[in-house]
């Protein structure tokens, strides 16, 4: 079944890019974002290794569902958003099977079992992501891109060395499978473990979007086309987020629970203020978008510094902040379309003019910022409380004061945004019903998770935070 | 021998700094391929036979052929020719690249003190490359100028990797090859698509999105 989840995407995407044919884009996109999500589940139900190199466990699976919710999400979006693109078949063609790879090296990133493979895939999600980021061919996704795919390309360069250096720790034994990796973490010479841990959290963390390695993430979330950007923002980060979690899961294997928590406390600490210093005075709405997935991976972070109940806290804001955040980013795509302007000040009357956007938009941004009963209150909450539990109320006080600021940046800019006047703005677009569908889903699921939690998905954070 | 080689590694870093000149760092990086190449054949000990055909096409093919042939031909396609201006001066330039070495060699020794498995000469100059290759992707402005320090890092991460006595999976030095490729390629396409829009392969062409 892994292999499907491999194999068939790089199949597709080579028949999509031969055929050229704009309808069979669509309908290669959505199906195959419909059979990757019952793959997902078939998986959870019954997990299944494929070779030594891919194996499911009680982590990843947490990853690879919300990678399939958030796909098949985007995938209905871009039915609308590629029927009404007016760019040629050939480049169409070649967006379509940039997805198709860019999901397939995702899965390769969450399945891996071996670290070096692992760092292989993180690569190549860089480079099958970069031409979506350029689809737009403008001179300002061209400078994006160059960021993403310059910035992106030294970090991997340094997490390949913290590899390197991990290596030489290893002695005789040398194998970098994560079981054996935990199985031998009290003999790894501390002084090369203690090296590598930083390289390995920068060089990952440039893909998660950490400050201060995130220049990349504002432009390439701002510049890319919206579906992109969710699926940048709701995928990719965590992918490469699930690294740095297998390697904190070593750390603390080997005794050293207190270095690489404290690297971890103070990479997300930086990430959630310097967000909040852009967020506060932000003119563009996507790029405001963009600096609270900043904040967002911050904070998981730091619930992964704090340990005990933030490891529970850090899985389920990873899932709530996906859905969340994908659904936000493809409401900004629907404004985008109407408006023409990615300023605030140019967009108002939301609620007005186009309702069901604006009600999305306002709907986003209570998810985003945590208002209940949406499950990233029940996270920060939790994060929150796991700081207070440890002792930590100077970094409770630092955190709560953070979130607030994060929170009145975007509340000020939502809500002028969506209330008010409506101006007489170009003519509605038309856009039909599956611009609005994935957002209202995802709107619902976490709704319903935030209101009374099934037991298995309680139980499916649980099992993943158990492997942190 | 081998020490001379890896000295001449790191002598090529050294004359990066102070130049202005694009084609001598073309130059530069395929000399860095000859001599990982010599130091896969020399020094690498490999018995497995395939892995010492794919090192060594890695090195002498792609490294230090296919790679320069690619920038010579990017750099002549633009008229790039030379690096004008540099944020740092190639006095300065080069007084900081020492330093580097300086601060490379004294961790490499300090370190070998503290553990066992390492050696001091290869881990010096290859971490003081790596590090070289970031400073020259700050100093200068010229976007090919920075793809070149990048592979300059590349080149400064292959000599750490082949300085452990160990054969990394054959697994992952494919996927490492495919990065390199696909990586200088994308970066080349770049520098084309930059120079039609921009008329300048300038960094400071690429600084319009900020808050």
């Amino acid at each position: 079944m892994i292999e499907t989840l491999l194999f068939l995407p790089i199949a597709l995407s080579i028949v999509v890019l031969v055929v050229r044919n704009k309808a069979l884009n669509i309908i290669v996109t959505v199906s195959y974002a419909a059979a990757f999500m019952a793959v997902s589940i078939l998986l959870y139900f019954n997990p299944a290794s494929f070779t030594p190199y891919f194996r499911i466990d009680d982590l990843n699976v947490l990853f690879l569902l919300v990678l399939a919710v958030v796909f098949l999400g985007v995938a209905v979006f871009l039915v609308d958003y590629l029927k009404n693109n007016e760019a040629p078949a050939k480049s169409q063609s070649l967006f379509t099977a940039n997805i198709l790879v860019f999901v397939a090296s995702m899965t390769g990133v969450i399945l891996s079992t071996h670290l070096a493979l692992l760092w292989v895939f993180v690569e190549a999600t860089t480079l099958s992501s970069s031409y979506l980021i350029y689809f737009s061919h403008s001179e300002a996704s061209l400078e994006a891109t160059w960021k993403y795919l310059f910035i992106c390309s030294i970090g991997i360069a340094l997490a390949f060395v913290g590899i390197i250096v991990l290596s030489m720790g290893l002695g005789d034994s040398g194998s970098l499978f994560f079981d054996d990796l935990y199985a031998g973490a009290r003999n790894i010479t501390p002084y090369w473990l203690k090296l590598s841990f930083p390289l390995m959290l920068v060089g990952f963390g440039t893909k998660v979007g950490f400050a201060p390695v995130h220049a990349w993430l504002p432009d390439a979330h701002s510049e890319s086309p919206s579906p992109v950007s969710a699926l940048l923002s709701g995928t990719l980060l965590n992918a490469a987020l699930l690294g740095i979690a297998r390697i904190n899961k070593l750390m603390s294997l080997a005794g050293m629970r207190w270095y690489a928590d404290n690297l971890l406390l103070v990479i997300g600490f930086i990430s959630i203020f310097v967000s909040a210093v852009y967020i506060i005075n932000i003119k563009n709405y996507k790029r405001m978008l963009a600096y609270s997935s900043i904040e967002n991976m911050g904070i998981i972070a730091i619930c992964l510094g704090v340990g005990g109940a933030g490891l529970f806290a850090a899985m389920l804001h990873l899932a709530a902040h996906s859905l969340t955040k994908a659904a936000f980013f493809l409401t900004s795509g629907n404004i985008l379309h109407r408006f023409k302007s990615k300023q605030i000040e140019d967009v108002r009357g939301l609620l007005r003019s186009e309702p069901a956007t604006g009600w999305l938009w306002m709907l986003c941004f209570a998810g985003i910022v945590g208002i209940p009963p949406f499950p990233i209150f029940l996270s920060e909450f939790l994060a929150a409380k796991s700081m207070f539990d440890a002792g930590m109320f100077v970094h409770m006080v630092l955190f709560l004061l953070l979130l607030t600021i994060n929170m009145a940046g975007i509340g000020k800019a939502v809500l002028r945004m969506s209330f008010g006047a409506s101006t007489d703005g170009p003519a509605a677009h038309g856009a039909g019903v599956l611009s609005y569908l994935p957002q209202f889903a995802f709107l619902a699921l976490l709704l319903s998770m935030g209101v009374s939690m099934p037991f298995f998905v309680q139980a499916l954070f649980q099992k993943a935070a158990a492997l942190l | 021998m081998i020490q001379f080689i890896i000295i001449l590694f790191g002598l090529t870093m050294l004359y990066v700094s102070v130049t202005t000149r694009i084609e001598s760092y073309v130059k530069a990086i395929a000399a860095q391929g000859v001599i990982l190449f010599l130091l896969v054949l020399f020094d690498y000990g490999t018995t497995n036979l395939p892995n010492l055909i794919f090192l060594s096409f890695e090195t002498l093919v792609v490294k230090a052929i296919a790679i320069p042939i690619f920038l010579m031909y990017v750099i002549r396609k633009n008229g790039i020719y030379r690096e004008i201006d540099p944020y740092v001066t190639n006095h300065s330039s080069l007084a900081i690249t020492t330093a580097i070495f300086a601060a490379g060699f004294y961790i490499a020794y300090w370190s070998a003190g503290t553990v066992s498995n390492i050696r001091p000469f290869y881990f010096g100059i290859s971490i003081s490359t790596i590090v070289t290759g970031l400073f020259i992707i700050i100093s200068r402005k010229k976007i090919i100028t920075h793809v070149m320090g990048y592979m300059m890092l590349e080149n400064g991460i292959f000599l750490l990797a082949l300085s452990i006595a160990r054969e990394m999976p054959f697994i992952v030095a494919m996927g490492v090859l495919l990065d390199i490729f696909i990586a200088v390629y994308l970066l080349g396409l770049f520098i084309n698509k930059v120079q039609d829009s921009y008329s300048d392969t300038h960094i400071n062409t690429l600084a319009k999105l900020k808050d």
